[in-house]
């Protein structure tokens, strides 16, 4: 198939003089709020006690292990800013990324043991279910940097029991397991009851000499027997337990080594506790990426940093994908399917970093005379029509057969409505799509450029796609919400306002709450609400999308769970006629 | 010679960034036109002058009518 995909299309253009002049003004607003950004993940950094006084205590901060850990340039932090339960610490406490260990894509996360030793807070859960549905996704080793001191006691009711609570890591572990996907766990410091669990559910443990993994810890051991209340005399002999136990911790590793053997290796320092897992990561699976790839990587044509002038911060201003699409693969190149159909959803072939991935994305501006066909209004990109859905259906749906790794890029306004729209199916091809998503078991992943609204971010590769979706990137000027905020004034008050003026009451009350409600919308649909509340798993720099994609890509091949032969491909064939 | 600045779609004159006699560059923002809810950019087509503007801000247009034309260099 190299006449296919060794040289390809090319596509994109330089910026112009003109253009370069015009968009100054974006690219600094742009730059100037992700510096704001990168102010919230420097809190999250640095939250809980400091770098020196952690290694005054001869330990290192998670953040020195990672950087320990992860091959140079490939570390893609993901759910940084995640903090669902709005946590005083700032953070749900695990730290987790996608990056390379000894040349191999891994997922990585670690507890900060800089915050209350790395205890289990509020939405953390959630967080790790986030990762072990990842590797599951991408198929790829799950590597654990564990340092748990166990649940944040004065908060357990928020996070302890239920359905999707602090227990079901151990259950997911046990399900990567399952499938086939080692979990690698180093493992220091104190990890008692919760941390025990973190600590032995993961496959092979790697145990710093310092470490214990205990059912209870000295803190649960120490008050055993409760008798309803305390008293001074109950008071001294918690304090003498105390002592005992801090001195000499349950499930150390003379227990966890020399006895039930469940630590594979201890190791006296830090840092040979992570060599252990590079160690491990060599021997991971993996194939070799001449395996999957069609063509040498390169680079794109284009400096990604054009990004900051092409994607317009103001979310109502127009913009060509195409030339978005172009600075994000390799050598600026794609096979685009259909072309000449449903003209708002841009759907085609390119490379990222030699593999083959499948792209879709919302073209912007006007879409020309006579489109959509079933009305008599301009149809804009970004909108979804009846075109556009049928060709995102067919094209999953070939994806999926081809088992091509699908990168969806999404800026969407919704999709058309009114009777029209209804007659021309739009719903129930709408969920099509959602039907030809699930039918298929290739992993996906979203870059949000711009907005997310309604059901069409549902739809193009949302989150909500729970078996494929392995994460969804926003950008500085990502927005999410079911509608826009004007438009949900208008919904909710547009009657109120006929009463009002029927009843001759003054309408300014009723404005005052639509331009409230508005406001709110806005304020909870910026980068950072999304971010913090999960709608996004990272806030990416423009100039990091591409490197984003590249361990998108690298992941989904590395050690893919069902392959298609390079010959017998259907849709270059298909595109090519 | 002179050189039109179509409207390539109906819509509201939203913004309008130039005047008769102003100096422009091929790709300049000439004016942008609201339509369907979103802001669609009309770009100067060629480098020269502007000699003649039909339109004002708030006006509605029709695709295809002519907003402004320009005297090339």
């Amino acid at each position: 198939m190299r006449p296919y995909f060794e040289k390809m299309a090319e596509f994109g253009h330089e910026l112009k003089k003109g253009q370069i002049k015009r968009t100054e003004e974006n690219l600094n607003q742009l730059k100037e709020i992700e510096a704001e950004i990168q102010g919230e993940v420097n809190r999250v950094k640095t939250a809980g006690l400091p770098v020196e006084k952690i290694n005054a205590r001869g330990q290192m901060t998670v953040w020195q292990r990672l950087e320990y850990l992860v091959d140079p340039g490939t570390w893609c932090p993901l759910h940084t800013l995640y903090n669902p339960m709005n946590n005083e610490e700032g953070t749900t406490n695990v730290i987790d990324g996608i990056g390379k260990i000894s040349g191999k894509w891994a997922v990585i996360i670690g507890f900060d043991n800089k915050v209350m030793a790395g205890a289990w807070l509020p939405g953390q859960s959630e967080n790790i279910l986030r990762v072990t549905d990842l590797a599951k996704r991408l198929n790829i080793p799950l590597v654990w940097l564990v340092n748990c001191s166990g649940a944040k006691l004065p908060e357990q009711e928020k996070f302890y029991a239920n359905r999707r609570g602090a227990g079901t890591p151990f259950f997911r572990h046990a399900e990567l397991e399952q499938l086939g996907i080692p979990v690698l766990a180093g493992i220091y410091g104190t990890n008692p009851a919760g941390g025990g669990y973190q600590g032995i559910s993961p496959t092979i443990l790697f145990a710093h000499k310092d470490c214990n993994i205990a059912v209870g810890g000295a803190g649960i051991v120490s008050g055993m027997s409760p008798k309803g209340d305390f008293n001074k005399e109950t008071a001294e002999e918690i304090i003498a337990k105390a002592k005992e136990f801090k001195a000499k911790p349950p499930g150390s590793v003379k227990i966890h080594y020399d006895e039930t053997g469940f630590f594979r290796y201890v190791f006296e320092d830090e840092t040979e506790v992570l060599d252990g897992l590079k160690d491990y990561m060599k021997d991971a699976p993996a194939y070799n990426p001449i395996f999957y790839r069609v063509a040498e990587p390169a680079e794109p044509k284009f400096s990604v940093d054009d990004l900051y002038r092409l994607i317009p911060l103001e979310p109502k201003r127009v913009y060509d994908f195409d030339e978005v699409l172009a600075r994000l693969t390799d050598s600026s190149e794609h096979m685009e399917f259909r072309p000449d159909y449903g003209p708002e959803v841009y759907t085609g072939l390119c490379k990222i970093d030699g593999f083959l991935v499948a792209c879709i994305g919302n073209r912007q501006g006007y879409l020309g005379k006579g489109y959509p066909e079933y009305t008599d209004y301009p149809g804009m990109g970004g909108k979804l029509y009846r075109q556009g859905l049928i060709k995102m259906n067919e094209f999953v749906t070939l994806c999926g057969r081809d088992r091509i790794p699908i990168i969806w890029l999404q800026d969407t306004t919704g999709i058309d409505v009114g009777d029209e729209a209804e007659k021309a199916e739009l719903l129930g091809l709408g969920q099509g799509l959602i039907y030809s998503i699930q039918q298929t078991d290739v992993p996906m992943m979203l870059l949000l450029l711009r907005k997310g609204t309604a059901a069409a971010h549902y739809l193009m590769g949302g989150p909500t796609a729970n078996r494929h979706n392995a994460f969804t990137l926003g950008t500085i000027a990502s927005e999410i919400y079911v509608m826009h905020g004007e438009t949900a004034a208008v919904a909710t008050y547009s009657r109120r306002l006929v009463k009002e003026k029927e009843a001759g009451r003054p309408l300014e009350p009723v404005i005052e709450k639509m331009n409230k409600l508005a406001h709110e919308y806005y304020e909870n649909s910026r980068p950072l609400f999304c971010a913090q509340n999960g709608l996004i798993d990272e806030i990416v720099p423009m100039s990091d999308l591409r490197k984003y994609l590249t361990a998108f890509a690298g992941a989904a091949y590395q050690n893919p769970k069902s392959i298609c032969p390079h010959h017998h491909l259907i849709l270059p064939r298909i595109i090519r006629g | 010679m002179a050189q039109e600045i179509i409207a390539p779609l109906a819509g509201k004159v939203l913004q309008l960034n130039i005047a008769v006699g102003d100096k422009v560059e091929e790709d300049d923002e000439a004016l942008v036109i609201e339509a369907m809810k979103m802001e669609t950019p009309i770009y100067v087509p060629c480098d020269g002058t502007i000699k003649q503007i039909n339109v004002k801000e708030g006006d509605e247009i029709e695709e295809e009518d002519v907003l402004a034309i320009i005297g090339k260099e």
